[in-house]
């Protein structure tokens, strides 16, 4: 048959370079073989695996292998939270310490309807394009510019633009840090997740009188929640009042005495909201 | 007729004012001087509230090597020091002077009329120095270190720019038809700090005969040559104006002064001769008040910290169709925010239009016609910079030449999807400038 005669020399052809590249291969693999600590491996399977940077490793498998070398149980994953570090130092034999989660917050409450905007916009789309013309459309040029520079450089999808300013989903955000630095005016900073963590949730160093022209959720360095803070939590810092979490004890008391008409501290229910949709 | 040898385009001239005379504005309600008017560091502010200061008066000083002394452009009491918007489009620490209307210069200053040669070089570019001027075209670079350049850098070619290729401004075309020998003075100012044989240019484009005339009677008994320059955009960049009028290339990385050559706009030189010879800070210039949208169109002659919002008033309505205000030209020009932005020295113009009929968001993707590719003066791939600059690709940008673009929009103005290339470019600068800094620091 013509077929089978095309056939076999195809076959055998292709079978010999197959076996003579297996035998190469297999050679390789025992000459050239790499001691892998197993550990590492395990490690790894453990972590997200999304490599954020955020634990300060370029990616996961290097904190895996630094974890597992240095045995150092003060390291921690802010993306996996307690239920991770619990398991690592169950792999590790180790006990770990208890990771301090962190959220990413919007200090500016300047959506469309509280802020008052300076000129229409129409370049590109981008925070950082818009610095290149002019201030910003928002008349506060502390603010949010609301044009999302931010969504692209978060890797768990916790943020969005809503009503002109960006709102972090509490859920989603890990604490990875990556929308930081990609903030052209600073608005975004990191705090520690609390049960009852009051904000100040505004970013303006101008005046009392410039800030209210500008935003109705303005801080104006009234004083007013400095004066009733018993803790002495709360400070002014060039003419923006500032919550020292450590020292707050949550009392509420400065979030009843704020005249600003959208109040510009707010109370954040970091951990229960999460139970709660986690449960719902 | 001379031009540049790569690329340009020919948008519509739309020279409406060239034919109206400089109109002297009066001296407005409330003048706000900004401490940035300048390439590099802003002046550091030297007045306080209440205090009264002269014309002429030194009231921010010069802060580092690349920074320049701002005065005050007119006598009365100082209401304050804080910040306002810059016609740059951010906020900078601005001195607010209510005049008292008597508009007295400050003792030594606006003395009569003395011979530049009585003075030494060392003389003038302290006086150009003290004057606080800086390169009125529209980067605003310091005069006086533009003057000094390396000494093992020797000059041969001092070219004065008169091209002023941006539609609608007029405002050093009415310089040169209206005072040629203060221009020409300048220019000589200007020449004597260079020994041996520097041979001095005057370039004007060919839409400017009046001028050109003008300058000829003036410049040709004094060895100065004017040349006609065959009308394309951008001419007036430097870097373009040396090639046409020289035939030199200034590549990449490179400044003028490397290939022998020094230009000096054409306000530049009437500051220098009126500092030198007049003992005359900067602190008056012409500003084109031009577009479709206002009634009067003038050539006028503002002080420096005149509100845009005065300005208009001063030239007439503004008709309700108004939906941009650009300061400087159409072209490199940059869109307002605010009309309260005041005066600055590198301020040419003020355009008042509408551009209704351009569509929101209007960026479509590239069909790589190539035509961005044939305009770039400076032979780049606007295109692919722009693309590189969406995919934040910043390492590769670098090679593309993304430093050596001069921003003058030749790009933008060609593309046929309306993309917004130039202010990719831009965006790129920025974050490749803030990664650069990040990395040192």
């Amino acid at each position: 048959m013509i077929i089978s005669e095309a056939f076999i020399p195809a076959v055998t052809s292709l079978g010999a370079v197959a076996l003579a590249l297996g035998v190469i291969i297999h050679y390789v693999s025992k000459k050239f073989h790499v001691e892998e600590d197993p550990t590492v491996m395990l490690v790894n399977e453990i972590l997200p695996g999304v490599n954020c940077g955020a634990c300060g490793y370029p990616s996961c498998g290097q904190f895996a292998e630094v974890l597992v070398e240095t045995r150092d149980s003060s390291m921690s994953c802010p993306v996996g939270g307690s239920d991770l570090a619990a398991k690592l130092g169950k792999t590790l034999g180790i006990t770990m310490a208890e990771p301090k989660p962190q959220i990413a917050v919007v200090l500016c409450q300047g959506n469309n309807d509280n802020a008052r905007q300076t000129a229409e916009y129409l370049g590109i789309q981008d925070c950082w394009a818009a610095t290149q013309a002019f201030a910003g459309p928002k008349h506060c040029r502390y603010s949010c510019l609301g044009l999302g520079s931010c969504i692209a450089f978060c890797d768990f999808d916790a943020m969005r633009l809503e009503n002109g300013l960006i709102v972090i989903d509490k859920d989603l955000c890990t604490g990875c840090e990556a929308c930081i630095s990609a903030c052209p005016t600073g608005v975004l900073v990191m705090q520690e997740k609390k049960a009852e963590r009051y904000v100040i949730a505004c970013n303006s160093h101008d005046k009392g009188g410039p800030t209210k022209k500008a935003c109705d959720a303005g801080c104006i360095a009234c004083q007013k929640c400095v004066k009733v803070c018993e803790d002495d939590a709360i400070v002014i810092d060039n003419f923006l009042a500032q919550i020292i979490q450590e020292k707050c004890t949550s009392c509420g008391k400065c979030i009843e005495v704020c005249p600003a008409k959208v109040n510009c501290i707010r109370l954040e229910h970091d951990l229960e909201e999460v139970k709660q949709k986690n449960a719902s | 007729m001379k031009t540049f040898k790569i690329g340009g385009i020919h948008p519509p001239e739309r020279k409406l004012t060239e034919s109206s005379a400089i109109e002297v504005m009066p001296v407005p309600a409330e003048l706000v001087i900004s401490m940035n008017q300048h390439l590099g560091k802003p002046a550091k502010p030297l007045v306080k509230m209440g205090e009264q200061v002269k014309k002429g008066q030194l009231i921010g000083e010069a802060d580092g090597f690349i920074s320049a002394n701002v005065h005050a452009s007119t006598s009365g009491k100082v209401k304050g020091v804080k910040p306002h918007p810059h016609p740059g489009g951010q906020y900078a620490m601005a001195v607010f002077i209510t005049p008292d209307g008597k508009d007295e210069w400050a003792e030594g200053l606006d003395t009569e009329p003395a011979d530049w040669r009585s003075f030494s070089q060392e003389e003038i570019i302290a006086k150009v120095k003290d004057a606080g001027i800086v390169g009125m075209g529209g980067a605003g670079f310091p005069t006086n270190v533009k003057l000094s350049p390396p000494p093992d850098k020797s000059i041969d070619t001092i070219i004065l720019n008169g091209a002023e290729c941006e539609p609608f401004l007029t405002a050093d075309h009415r310089l040169m038809v209206e005072s040629p020998a203060k221009v020409v003075a300048g220019l000589e100012i200007i020449s004597s700090l260079f020994k041996g044989e520097a041979k001095a240019w005057i370039g004007i484009e060919s839409n400017k005969q009046d001028a050109i005339d003008a300058l000829k009677k003036h410049a040709s008994p004094k060895g100065i040559e004017v040349v006609s320059l065959k009308t394309k955009y951008p001419q007036g960049a430097e870097k373009q104006l040396i090639n046409a009028i020289t035939g030199r290339t200034i590549g990449q990385g490179e400044l003028p002064f490397d290939k022998g050559c020094l230009v000096q706009n054409i306000g530049t030189a009437v500051a220098v001769y009126e500092a030198v010879c007049l003992n005359r800070p900067l602190i008056e210039r012409v500003v084109t008040v031009s577009g479709m949208e206002i009634s009067s169109r003038k050539n006028v002659l503002a002080r420096i910290g005149t509100s845009f919002k005065d300005i208009a008033g001063f030239c007439g309505d503004i008709s309700e169709k108004t939906n941009q205000v650009i300061c400087g030209g159409p072209m490199m020009g940059k869109a307002l925010f605010t009309l309260d932005a005041p005066v600055v020295k590198t301020t040419s113009g003020l355009l008042f239009i509408n551009n209704s009929a351009v569509e929101k968001s209007r960026e479509r993707t590239c069909i790589r016609c190539g035509k961005c590719v044939d305009v770039c003066p400076q032979s780049l791939e606007p295109w692919l910079l722009a693309n590189t600059a969406q995919l934040r690709k910043f390492d590769e940008i670098l090679d593309l030449g993304l430093m050596n673009c001069t921003e003058c929009g030749s790009c933008t103005f060609v593309c046929p999807s309306k993309r917004e290339l130039v202010h990719w470019i831009k965006y790129a600068k920025v974050l490749v400038n803030n990664r650069q800094k990040r990395k040192s620091a």
